[in-house]
């Protein structure tokens, strides 16, 4: 492998389906390519139904790209397996396993780890989302925002080399959601992995982004890049989303995707162009 | 407060709210209430001598069935036999619509192919299926397990196949990410996240599978509850076709509430 190799490089993807073989062509993502680099957090943007949750699972290896291909590591991805893990925002952990099984199931088909040690290293990852104390109990018995800090954990004690996050705290309320964000960028601070998270709220991809890509309305196409750090200085905090300038990018962002939230009614209610 | 108006009427509320909910035990008193209610109902219909003893006999009568069908005529083999053919007849079922139906679902090819026989099959009433069960394996036991097989196994491998198909596709996919080979997907995801509903639907099936001995034995038997039933009936002693139709109803029930038992006991993370 070359050293210049790119990490993650999401190249000329393209992906189109028919609901039946008799109707057009959808097109859900239209050569879009980007790269992500080691240790890059990378927010993926736009509004609803746009694409950028078929581009990330594309990536992921759970499903297939018409055209394009996803590149990790110098190595062409053709399906999911534990380089990749998924963080998705509902289902995200086993109901018939206790917290620290679930955690421990991210750890249950490496090879590399020795058994005994096994249930330390979930009990570290448990510790670190702030579970410990709940490992006896059922995902139906904590709250939501717990449960994704599970999935978090049991992510984590599968040592991805990519973590893909699909809207993970979009079923959460207001307070639990700010409250994850924060406990996010802790957790990567200690961890330094490399992150694609998928969201179309605003204020969640300026506060935990490095870089963010917003995508037009479908099919998918990037219209903007914007690296956070060119506009905003000093810590992640909640602070921060006082500021003059969050408040500026925020209202950027805000106006890209409110233009392509109106496309996409458009085409979803009209039966717009892309039937053509 | 015991005579406490306010308090009775707050109970009753509580008792016939709309969707509300009951404590276990309020809902076991309500369960034997309505046991009683039939048992009062059936004693004054008696009683009154409106209806002649050898259409409905009294609950004594009944309890004197038993008595003479256990010590003088071996009811407990009749139950035994029924049972046995039963439990044989399902447990074939069982075993083989579990993996069936799984692959079913796993397989396009597999249930594309097995779905259409199936639910030709399932739709064909198993009354009509008894002569020819006769016809091809004559009156012995086999032919009794045959019949309750047919009436169970295509009904439970659809229903099998859409537990497995239900599953999340969430689930499958974390474990694929988490470095699991379809194998491993089976074992630790799809069965483990099927396993309660799939329970209940042996418990429905097993239900349905006591209808079918029934059948079974009132066509051609020597033994077993179906024919303590229709025997009874040929020398018109309707306090023993009673009890023998009584007792089906207390073994279908005794068995129905083990599984719900087990079911709440093993998957208490549903709760």
């Amino acid at each position: 492998m070359t050293g210049e190799a790119p990490f993650l490089h999401f190249d000329r993807l393209s992906k189109s389906f028919r609901r039946n073989p008799r109707d057009p062509e959808i097109q859900v993502i239209d050569d879009v390519s980007l790269i992500v680099e080691e240790n890059d957090f990378v927010i993926f943007v736009g509004p609803s139904g746009c694409g950028k949750t078929t581009l990330m699972r594309i990536a992921a290896g759970l499903e297939h790209a018409t055209g394009g291909r996803v590149v990790l590591e110098g190595e062409v991805v053709s399906g999911p397996d534990r380089r990749k893990g998924v963080v998705f925002q509902s289902y995200s952990s086993f109901p018939w396993l206790t917290v620290i099984e679930n955690a421990e199931f991210g750890l249950k088909f490496r090879d590399d780890v020795p058994r005994r040690e096994k249930r330390d290293i979930a009990r570290h990852y448990l510790d670190l989302v702030g579970l410990g104390g709940f490992e006896s109990f059922y995902v139906n018995h904590i709250s939501g925002g717990m449960r994704q800090r599970l999935a978090i954990a049991r992510t984590l004690c599968a040592d991805p080399d990519v973590l893909f996050m699909d809207e993970p705290f979009g079923a959460l309320d207001a307070q639990n959601r700010e409250f994850l964000q924060v406990q996010l960028l802790e957790i990567r601070e200690k961890e330094r992995k490399t992150i694609v998270f998928v969201t179309h709220d605003a204020e969640e991809a300026i506060f935990l982004g490095e870089r963010i890509f917003v995508f037009s309305a479908r099919p998918a196409t990037i219209i903007e890049e914007i690296t956070v750090a060119d506009h905003l200085e000093g810590e992640r905090t909640l602070e921060l989303k006082d500021t003059e300038a969050f408040f500026h990018l925020r209202n950027h962002l805000l106006e890209l995707t409110r233009a392509q939230a109106r496309r996409t009614e458009e085409i979803v209610s009209g039966g717009g162009e892309w039937r053509r | 407060m015991p005579g406490d108006p306010s308090g009775l009427r707050s109970a009753w509320r509580a008792v016939v709210a709309f969707r509300g909910s009951l404590s276990r035990r309020t809902e076991v008193m309500l369960a034997v209430l309505a046991f009683a209610l039939l048992l009062g109902l059936w004693l004054a219909v008696v009683s009154s001598g409106s209806v002649k003893p050898q259409y409905l006999p009294s609950p004594a009568a009944i309890l004197g069935a038993y008595h003479s069908l256990f010590t003088r005529f071996e009811f407990t083999h009749d139950i035994y036999i029924s049972v046995q053919r039963v439990a044989i007849a399902f447990g074939i079922a069982a075993a083989m619509a579990i993996p069936i139906g799984i692959l079913m679902s796993s397989f396009r090819v597999v249930g594309a192919m097995s779905e259409p026989v199936i639910d030709l099959i399932r739709y064909l009433p198993v009354p009509a299926l008894v002569p020819l069960t006769v016809i091809w394996l004559g009156i012995g036991e086999v032919s009794k397990v045959a019949l309750l097989w047919m009436g169970t196994f295509f009904q439970l491998v659809l229903l099998i196949a859409d537990d497995a198909k239900r599953v999340p596709h969430e689930y499958v996919e974390i474990a694929y990410t988490l470095g699991a080979k379809s194998r491993q997907v089976l074992r630790w995801i799809i069965l483990p996240s099927m396993l309660p509903s799939m329970v209940d639907n042996l418990r429905i099936t097993l239900g349905w599978c006591w209808s079918y001995v029934i059948l079974a034995e009132i066509v051609a038997a020597n033994d077993g509850i179906g024919h303590v039933i229709w025997a009874s009936r040929r020398f018109g002693k309707t306090p023993e076709v009673i009890a023998g139709v009584l007792a089906i109803g207390i073994i279908g029930l005794a068995s129905d509430q083990l599984i719900r038992f087990v079911h709440r006991r093993a998957f208490r993370y549903l709760r």
